[in-house]
């Protein structure tokens, strides 16, 4: 059997106009890559200086727990700074992965089937 | 030098080699020099004519004669060593050709026979000898590290790699060896080897200070060269009997990672002389490698322990029934001890009989230790939580609360929790996933339902929601949790496909019915079947199973009938 060898991630930045950048993300975001995708988000997030941060996913192939963590953390970082985090382009892999891990709502802004319980943490 | 007279020649060829380069020695049957030219007597001024060559030269030379004149022949046909008298030590070579000191010099001395007389030409072979004896001293050498080397390498334990470093040391390097290592327990771990090549392993409560060097080397300063050390110095435990007293010793640290590894004490009997630089080089050279060997597997032994420790923190329980419910699990970490400490479940039992029992798996995000350690603290806070289980939503909330508190929100868990309750012959459970899977349901007629139960992951959000969904188990009916190592098994034709939940809920199907081992255990088999050889995450799989009971219909298992439960 062959040796399955991750792709390596991508990432490719743009700027749509002034306030907003997409950062085209390519590849497997996972254990391996999912650090490099945090620090140049963030690092782009530019201490608030962003009004939108478009992620582009349709190039993203795998997408494993420790990327989900990256995406939430990218996007508390966002918060924090005023900028909205667009998640563009999501391939079925990241729909499930949302939707399992019921983040869909936080991360994407789009209501996911309703809950019978939720409740807020003060 | 005047008037030599020879059989060999007049005073025209006489002078010719008597002006040779080589000094030449003419030497008769009685072993009295004929003649020597001039070169010969500069070198021995004593070998003048009528001289006796055993009073002039050198006694390897002279022995050489009586050989020569022994074997009847300077070239004897056969190759043989002349018979009688005993060889000079250098050794005769086939053609008569011999070699010894002079002075400070290595002469190489060739005969040539004529008649009763012998003419021995000698050479100077000093620079050559030498160059010589350096090139198979470092062949050696060379050829020694490179045992040591591979034999030190092939071995991760750091017992055997003492012994082998004593070993090896004792033999190839001095009479007598000594591996000590830091203090464990105030005592250091030693390995002696002595001449008799026995390694012995002992644990001693010795101060190094009493050996000039020792402390230093144990603390990883470099080699003191080497020294004559009063005999009485060197204390009992260092010098022992079958080496007599100690000549000389050479102290060398052996180097690890950052840190000390240990000391490696070379010792040489009375009566030998220092170790020269080259012997002290390349002492150094093998205590680099033992050194280095040693703290590979100092530092092997250190993560195994630590792996090890944590494995048997987070290995779950092994049961088989909760509550008179059936119950299979199949945990098999990733093999990548930096990856430990993903996938934990836990079986808590009911406190009173009747109620329900709880079990729960989970998969905390990302490896290594502090995954491991966070999955230590979700364990415990469960556990703290298990009065209040009955709420699963306030459970995975105040779960969130702790760990939300405690860290640094980079991490996050997912879970399962399944309260079970034995009601008559069925099995009722409460199921909510908190960002994980659903659990799978495997009908009696190999029908396969995924639990209606969802919620958000647990440690990152300020704010979770969850649904939770009751289910009930017929006799014979199993429900499976398992982790998404079974689902993202990576693998397949070409390596790069999810075994995926489709696969998984294929070959559920055929499981109808069947008790919970074989379900947990052919859905792990499946999934590392699906990876092969490759990498893979830590797999959990738990499949509880509502107890047949004696069936008394005995029709495959399936329809009502009576049962003995």
């Amino acid at each position: 059997m062959t040796a399955f060898v991750p792709d390596p991630l991508t990432l490719a930045l743009a700027t749509l106009h002034p306030g907003a950048l997409r950062v085209a993300v390519d590849g497997d975001l996972d254990f391996t890559t999912a650090e490099d995708l945090l620090t140049t988000a963030v690092a782009a997030l530019d201490g608030g200086r962003l009004t939108d941060l478009h992620l582009d996913c349709g190039g993203l192939r795998i997408c494993d727990s420790s990327g989900l963590a990256a995406l939430l953390m990218i996007h508390r970082h966002a918060t924090a700074a005023g900028t909205r985090l667009h998640l563009e382009r999501r391939p079925p892999v990241l729909e499930r992965m949302l939707h399992v891990s019921g983040t869909y709502e936080h991360l994407t802004g789009a209501p996911a089937a309703a809950s019978r319980h939720s409740s807020t943490q003060d | 030098m005047t008037g030599l007279t020879s059989s060999l020649g007049q005073d025209k060829t006489g002078a010719v080699w008597r002006g040779a380069p080589h000094p030449v020695l003419v030497v008769d049957a009685a072993g009295v020099i004929a003649q020597a030219n001039d070169v010969a007597l500069r070198l021995l001024p004593a070998a003048a004519p009528g001289a006796s060559l055993a009073d002039a030269a050198p006694a390897w030379l002279s022995q050489a004669h009586d050989q020569a004149l022994t074997a009847g022949a300077a070239h004897p046909a056969n190759g043989t060593r002349p018979a009688g008298g005993t060889p000079p030590a250098n050794g005769t070579r086939p053609d008569g050709v011999v070699r010894g000191p002079v002075g400070e010099a290595t002469f190489e001395a060739r005969p040539a026979r004529d008649g009763d007389l012998v003419a021995w030409w000698l050479s100077d072979v000093t620079d050559l000898e030498r160059a010589t004896r350096a090139l198979r001293v470092e062949r050696e050498r060379t050829a020694f590290l490179d045992t040591a080397s591979s034999e030190l390498l092939s071995s991760l334990n750091l017992d055997r790699c003492m012994e082998v470093t004593a070993r090896l040391a004792a033999r190839h390097l001095a009479d007598a060896a000594l591996v000590i290592l830091p203090p464990h327990r105030r005592r250091h771990p030693i390995a002696y080897c002595g001449p008799d090549g026995v390694v012995v392993r002992e644990e001693l409560a010795v101060d190094p200070e009493t050996v000039p060097g020792l402390a230093e080397a144990l603390q990883g300063y470099p080699p003191l060269p080497s020294r004559w050390i009063d005999p009485a110095a060197a204390p009992g435990w260092l010098a022992r009997d079958g080496l007599g007293a100690v000549g000389s010793m050479v102290v060398s640290a052996l180097p690890g990672h950052g840190v000390p590894a240990g000391a490696l004490v070379l010792l040489r009997g009375g009566g030998q002389s220092c170790f020269s630089d080259g012997e002290e080089v390349i002492a150094r050279l093998f205590a680099a490698r033992a050194g280095a060997a040693m703290s590979a597997a100092r530092l092997y032994a250190e993560q195994a322990g630590i792996t090890e420790t944590l494995m048997r923190e987070l290995l779950p329980p092994r049961v088989r029934s909760l509550e008179g419910v059936e119950l299979a699990a199949r945990y098999r970490p990733s093999e990548h001890t930096a990856r430990v400490g993903g996938d934990f479940y836990d079986l808590h039992p009911s406190a009173e009989p009747g109620q329900e029992s709880l079990v729960v798996l989970g998969d905390v995000a990302g490896k290594g230790l502090e995954a491991a350690v966070l999955t230590g603290k979700i364990r415990h806070t469960l556990q703290a939580l298990l009065p209040l289980a009955d709420d699963h939503q306030r459970v995975l909330e105040l779960l969130n609360g702790v760990l939300l508190k405690s860290g640094e929100r980079t991490r996050f868990v997912t879970l399962v929790l399944a309260s079970i309750r034995r009601a008559g012959g069925r099995v009722r459970l409460r199921l909510t996933s908190a960002g994980h899977a659903p659990p799978l349901i495997v009908r009696g007629d190999g029908r396969v339902e995924a639990a209606s139960t969802r919620g958000t992951l647990i440690g990152m959000l300020e704010r979770v929601t969850s649904v939770t969904d009751t289910v009930t188990l017929e006799p014979g009916e199993t429900c499976l949790l398992f982790t998404d190592g079974i689902t993202e098994a990576m693998g397949g034709p070409l390596g790069d496909e999810m075994f995926g939940e489709e696969r998984l809920l294929e070959d559920l199907r055929q499981c109808g019915g069947m008790p919970p081992e074989a379900i947990a255990e052919r859905v792990e088999m499946l999934a590392s079947q699906w990876v092969g050889g490759g990498d893979h995450d830590d797999m959990a799989v738990i499949a509880i199973t509502a107890p047949r009971g004696a069936h008394l219909s005995a029709v495959g298992g399936l329809g009502r009938g009576r049962f003995t439960a």
